[in-house]
């Protein structure tokens, strides 16, 4: 599980089969400096990845995410995916060792 | 496995109904000097570590799923040893 910002979410035209009524949000995975602040705006260079949502989180809010076979876990049927929200966070304490 | 050390927690209240009751530890990936190898990593603490505790951190999502007692859990990350700081 990595801590991750909402950044913004896509919307499919097409889709697999097994998407049908999923939401997707773009993450912005976040580092050591956006987590203590020192990097404002909150969004890493890097890549973005889009993660599948159903617990709702908007843009802003800060989330964990699981990459892996994992992520299909929580669906009984098979599903060609591999990134999933699974929880919206409330509180971050960070504070790294220099 | 994952050599790391805490370095912070989280709190959540809307999350996969596996991870309601379960300590969310913030851990830095680190080298054997101690110095950070990459982003942070979220993982289940059952074991209860403390700040800056040199951890390993395992991500099979099996194991998880047994702390959790839910086959359907997503989660991978967990922190499965606290390592003598002695040696």
């Amino acid at each position: 599980m990595k801590p991750a910002k909402v950044i913004g979410n896509v919307t499919l035209s097409q889709a697999a089969s097994a998407f049908k009524g999923a939401r997707w949000l773009v993450m912005s995975p976040q580092g050591p400096d956006e987590l203590t602040g020192k990097n404002a705006s909150g969004v890493s260079h890097g890549w973005t990845p889009v993660v599948y949502d159903n617990l709702g989180a908007g843009v802003g809010e800060d989330i964990l995410y699981v990459e892996g076979s994992e992520a299909t876990q929580p669906f009984g049927f098979p599903i060609p995916l591999d990134a999933i929200n699974v929880a919206i966070l409330d509180q971050i304490y960070f504070k790294p060792q220099l | 496995m994952i050599l790391a050390r805490v370095e912070g927690h989280a709190t959540t209240t809307v999350s996969h109904p596996s991870l309601v009751g379960q300590k969310i530890a913030l851990c830095t990936p680190i080298d054997e000097k101690g110095r950070r190898v990459g982003f942070p990593i979220a993982a289940l603490d059952p074991i209860g570590s403390g700040l800056y505790a040199k951890v390993f951190i395992t991500t099979d999502g099996r194991f998880s799923q047994s702390t959790t007692g839910d086959s359907a859990s997503p989660i991978r990350n967990e922190i499965i040893g606290i390592i003598d700081s002695k040696s």
